[in-house]
């Protein structure tokens, strides 16, 4: 998506509103706008669904996936509050349905800014992750490889394992006593390392339930129809249905406090034009997530899965590795290696541009929440 | 390392280049004062120097069987402990220093058999292996071993031998302008400041004594470059003692959405816990975390900055996140004083926070930290607003019974009673709300000049909402359908108003004139009080005619009769008013009196000659010991009284 796409849009409704406002045909302007809006939404949501399953870069779910989702999801959410707001007479967002409507997007929108604050704690797990596997990394790398690097590297490994498999339930603690550090036989201090989301700081909230938020976000969420499909009801719903959406991708994406059940149905309605991409992004994440969801994971972050799994490899190669190895198993581990260092490298170039974007969409929810309160109130009852 | 193979000496005189050099190496080696980076390099070229001598040696077979023994030697102190146990660092310096000296010969050894290790020679490899492997072993070990010190020696402190809390009476001030008592409040000057400002207290977060091992096995670690190692456990465990203190501290994650909806009583006083337990965490732990970083880590680059941060992360991040919240939660005026104690919090961290994270990679936080700061100033103004909206448009249907202080008034007289401890701040923030007032004062130092203080900021934004709260009790004034109770009401809240301000710091922002032209208003309702209620029944007592002497009888009987009804209705209904300050109530039945008691006793002194009739109702002393029971809040009659 580029910038001038989106000012043209917004130029385009700044000067309608101007110009039709209060003549006849402002309704089919109106309609005009949204559909120019829902098109755009489909070609960007179509443009995320055609990324390749397995790439270097830009495959799906990968971080640099991610990012372009978030910035779809910032651009879909200036448009439509251009839509909803710009140069509209207050009294109209004050009216039935809206005045229903409003809030109720108004509650998801503040579900979501807590789900931002879980997802960048998130992110500092896979970070953490990140540093793992660099350790283990260097450890393969090193000339002359010896059995005494090789139990270096798995010792990486497996805390790397653990650390990514940390089962994401408070109550489960049998899972997470065992991510305790390896050394710990003697210190006797064995159960004190508890899992990332033992660790209370990382926490958004005792009890709190990232696959709950969702699932409180999806209340109500309907499509408008009859007349109300192409009024204002209509960019509430998409505006609504975007960030859950979104939210849901970025929780299944990545690590995340408490997600059993995420599967939920997001109430996507498949016969609308521009939800087709939308709904195949939904499909595809959700079968992966049914498949992986019982194993406990870190999530399906395309670079933790290559990374999980290259992890496995490797700790099988240092588990059988003796001195001084069969070259052709050390050329293959090599190449894994490497695979591994390209993965922890995308890591470090991805994960604090992803971190500060949505950092971006946790402000834009906090102003978007901002405004539609001042215009709620503006054109509120007069007390 | 190529330039060296080259140049392996053959002959004797190469021998003793060598060996002087390293005699040289080991003796600047032994120098106090150097810097890490050049002792790692006279350490590299140490075991550089032996591997040249002992390849050197190796041509006559011996030099790899020396190092082949050094090897052995270290391996046996090494694996000892394998099989232990105890701990090292448990078990005495003797024991904890060998192992060290074990584990950096076994380095050296790795990095000299390294540097050379391009020559095919397999008994070479071998022994580079089987060095490398212990040292795995023995860097396993010190990661145990650290982690075992950092917990065994983590000290916990309290945080009230730090910091006293605010001990200022935590009034809950809510929407409803339910009255607020007067009496209890005596907290001037009760904000802490003295503790405040003093600044850093570093405690010992790892006894002082164990500092050094951590800081040699720190060392070891780096040099077989076993750093990122290190970096893990270290930071692990101090993240888990900072959450532990956090907790310890009564702090909790609270969500947005929870902060959102939590009740007002409830957002109060854990926003007085934050404003607490903030301080503490920046001034007191993350302070001592940082010199504990420093200590242990200074002298490795950015490492000690790093490990800070990454222990310190996510409780800041945390801490930051229920400010978020409050900031964007509605702005209530009740919130105004929290907001304002959080906002100042955070002004007077900011240095702290800003030397804590100076490095690049902790400037998000000092970023998010800034952000706050503006996001609490916004919300303060915008609750200060609010609470001049709430003192306008708060309506009554009802007239106030009795005519005393208003609710309204009580609440907002005390609530801005409190401004003056915030003077600085509020002044900082209302600067931009009125550029015609801004310019005047630029840094008022709060407690000075006088003259100042009524034209700094707050004392505009001050006269502003009193005048606010007149005109609203103005309009309360207008439900009162006698006029006399309109002006009664009108002295209390002015009078009150006033003595509010004369009784407390903000006399210095109001100024004396405001004084003066508000003591002159409830004194005019006083007076306009006596004319609207007096004026008729004193007017019985008036003598038409002053040039003669006396009245008719009739006349007399008559104008008794008026009077005697007329003071009667007064009494019935003032008695029910109320003039809450004694003193005022006193003056005004005074100058009653003075008015009503001396007409009486003036007009029945003229007509002496009827008074003994029972037309004349009351006495003069009758009417003037019923004066006394007016304005008491109770109503009372005369024709039923006792008294009579």
């Amino acid at each position: 998506m580029t910038g001038t796409d989106q000012s043209s849009f917004l130029g385009r409704i700044s000067i309608r509103r101007n110009q039709v406002n209060a003549m006849e045909g402002y309704h089919e302007q109106e309609i005009e706008d949204l559909e120019l809006f829902q098109k755009q939404l489909s070609d960007r949501f179509a443009e995320l669904l055609s990324a390749p399953d397995d790439a270097p870069t830009e495959a799906f779910l990968s971080i640099s996936w991610i990012r372009k989702l978030v910035d779809v999801f910032l651009c879909c959410e200036t448009e439509c509050k251009a839509i909803l707001l710009m140069e509209r007479d207050a009294a109209q967002i004050s009216k039935p349905p809206l005045d229903r409507l409003i809030p109720e997007l108004l509650e998801r929108v503040v579900k979501a800014m807590d789900i931002c604050n879980a997802v960048t704690n998130g992110l500092e797990l896979v970070r953490h992750c990140q540093k793992l596997a660099e350790i283990a990394v260097s450890a393969l790398e090193q000339k002359p490889f010896g059995e005494g690097q090789a139990r270096r590297a798995k010792k990486a490994l497996v805390s790397l394992m653990s650390a990514m498999h940390v089962d994401d339930k408070e109550s489960s603690v049998q899972k997470t006593a065992e991510r305790s550090w390896s050394f710990g036989r003697r210190s006797g201090n064995k159960d004190r390392h508890h899992g990332h989301y033992r660790s209370l700081s990382w926490q958004v909230a005792k009890h709190w339930s990232a696959s709950k938020q969702i699932h409180a976000m999806t209340m109500n969420l309907a499509a408008p129809r009859g007349p109300e499909a192409s009024c204002l009801p209509a960019p509430v719903y998409i505006l609504s249905l975007i960030i859950v959406f979104v939210m849901w991708v970025l929780i299944a994406a990545i690590p995340c406090q408490e997600r059993s059940g995420l599967t939920t149905h997001l109430p996507i309605n498949k016969h609308v034009n521009w939800t087709h991409s939308l709904a195949g992004i939904h499909d595809k994440i959700g079968e992966e997530w049914k498949k992986k969801e019982k194993k406990g994971m870190a999530g399906l972050l395309y670079e933790m899965q290559k990374m999980e799994k290259l992890g496995q490899s490797l700790i099988e190669f240092t588990d059988s590795y003796q001195f001084p190895g069969e070259k052709e198993k050390l050329d293959e581990v090599a190449a894994q290696v490497a695979e591994l260092a390209e993965v922890c490298r995308r890591m470090d170039e991805g994960l604090v541009p992803l971190q500060m974007l949505i950092r971006e969409a946790f402000h834009r929810l906090v102003r978007n929440r901002t405004e539609f309160l001042d215009v709620l109130e503006q054109g509120g009852p007069v007390v | 390392m190529d330039g060296c193979q080259s140049g392996v000496p053959t002959y004797e005189g190469d021998l003793h280049v060598v060996a002087a050099a390293h005699h040289i190496v080991k003796a600047l080696g032994a120098t106090k004062n150097l810097s890490d980076d050049l002792r790692k390099i006279l350490i590299d070229l140490d075991s550089h120097l032996s591997m040249i001598t002992s390849n050197i040696d190796s041509k006559g077979g011996r030099g790899l069987v020396d190092v082949e023994e050094r090897l052995d030697q270290a391996e046996r102190k090494i694996m000892r402990w394998e099989t232990d146990p105890m701990m090292i660092w448990d078990s005495g310096p003797k024991e904890a220093s060998d192992y060290l000296e074990a584990v950096d010969e076994t380095g050296k050894l790795v990095d000299g058999l390294r540097g050379l290790s391009v020559h095919e020679n397999r008994k070479q490899k071998e022994i580079l292996h089987r060095a490398m492997n212990i040292l795995q072993m023995a860097m396993s070990r010190l990661e145990e071993e650290l982690i075992h010190i950092l917990v065994r020696h983590g000290q916990q402190f309290e945080p009230k031998h730090m910091y006293s809390r605010s001990i200022r009476k935590d009034i809950v001030y809510d929407e409803s302008f339910v009255s607020v008592e007067d009496e209890p409040i005596k907290e001037t000057s009760s904000r802490n400041y003295s503790n405040d400002e003093s600044g850093e207290c570093i405690v010992d977060l790892v006894h002082a004594d164990v500092i050094p091992d951590i800081k040699s096995i720190a060392k070891v670690m780096f040099t077989s470059n076993y750093g990122p190692e290190f970096c893990e456990a270290f930071i692990s465990v101090q993240k888990e003692a900072l959450e532990q203190y956090f907790s310890f501290l009564g702090t909790e994650n609270l969500s947005i959405e929870d902060v959102l909806k939590m009740e007002w009583t409830c957002l109060s006083s854990k926003m007085n816990k934050w404003t607490w337990s903030m301080k503490i965490i920046v001034r007191v732990y993350l302070a001592s975390e940082k010199q504990l970083c420093d200590q242990v880590l200074g002298g490795l680059g950015s490492v000690s900055s790093y490990c800070f941060l990454e222990i310190s992360k996510a409780t800041i991040l945390c801490l930051l996140n229920f400010g978020e919240a409050v900031a964007m939660g509605p702005h209530r005026p009740e919130k105004l004083l929290r907001l304002l104690d959080m906002y100042e919090t955070l002004a007077c961290l900011l240095r702290d926070i800003d030397t804590l994270f100076s490095e690049e990679a902790g400037s998000f936080i000092q970023l998010h930290f800034h952000e706050l700061l503006e996001r609490l100033g916004e919300s303060a103004i915008a609750a200060f607003e609010a609470f001049r909206v709430a003192i306008s448009s708060n309506g009554s249907l009802y007239p106030f019974a009795g005519g005393g202080v208003h609710p309204l008034n009580k609440y907002v007289m005390n609530y801005i009673r409190m401004f003056p401890e915030y003077c600085n701040t509020l002044n900082l923030l209302l600067k931009n709300q009125h550029p015609g007032v801004a310019d005047q004062v630029t840094e008022p130092d709060y407690g000075l000049d006088a003259s100042l203080l009524t034209s700094c900021p707050m004392a505009y934004h001050l006269r502003s909402i009193t005048s606010c709260l007149e005109s609203n009790l103005h309009k309360k004034s207008q439900l009162y359908k006698d006029e006399a109770l309109q002006h009664i009401f009108l002295m209390n809240n002015i009078h009150y108003l006033v003595q509010k301000v004369k009784g407390s710091e903000l006399r210095l922002f109001f100024g004396d004139e405001w004084i003066r032209k508000h003591n002159a208003m409830f004194q005019q309702h006083a007076m306009n009080y006596e004319r609207a209620t007096w004026s008729s029944v004193v007017s019985f007592l008036k003598d038409d005619n002053p040039g003669s002497s006396s009245m008719s009888k009739s006349t007399f009987k008559e104008r008794c009769k008026g009077f005697s009804v007329a003071f009667e209705e007064v009494y019935k209904t003032q008695t029910s008013w109320s003039i809450p300050d004694p003193e005022l109530r006193e003056d005004l039945r005074i100058s009653t009196s003075l008015k009503v008691v001396l007409a009486y006793r003036t007009f029945l002194g003229r007509n002496l000659a009827y008074t003994d009739d029972k037309c004349v109702k009351h006495t003069v002393e009758h009417v003037e010991n019923s004066l006394l029971d007016l304005f008491e809040g109770s109503s009372r009659s005369l024709r039923n009284s006792r008294r009579w």
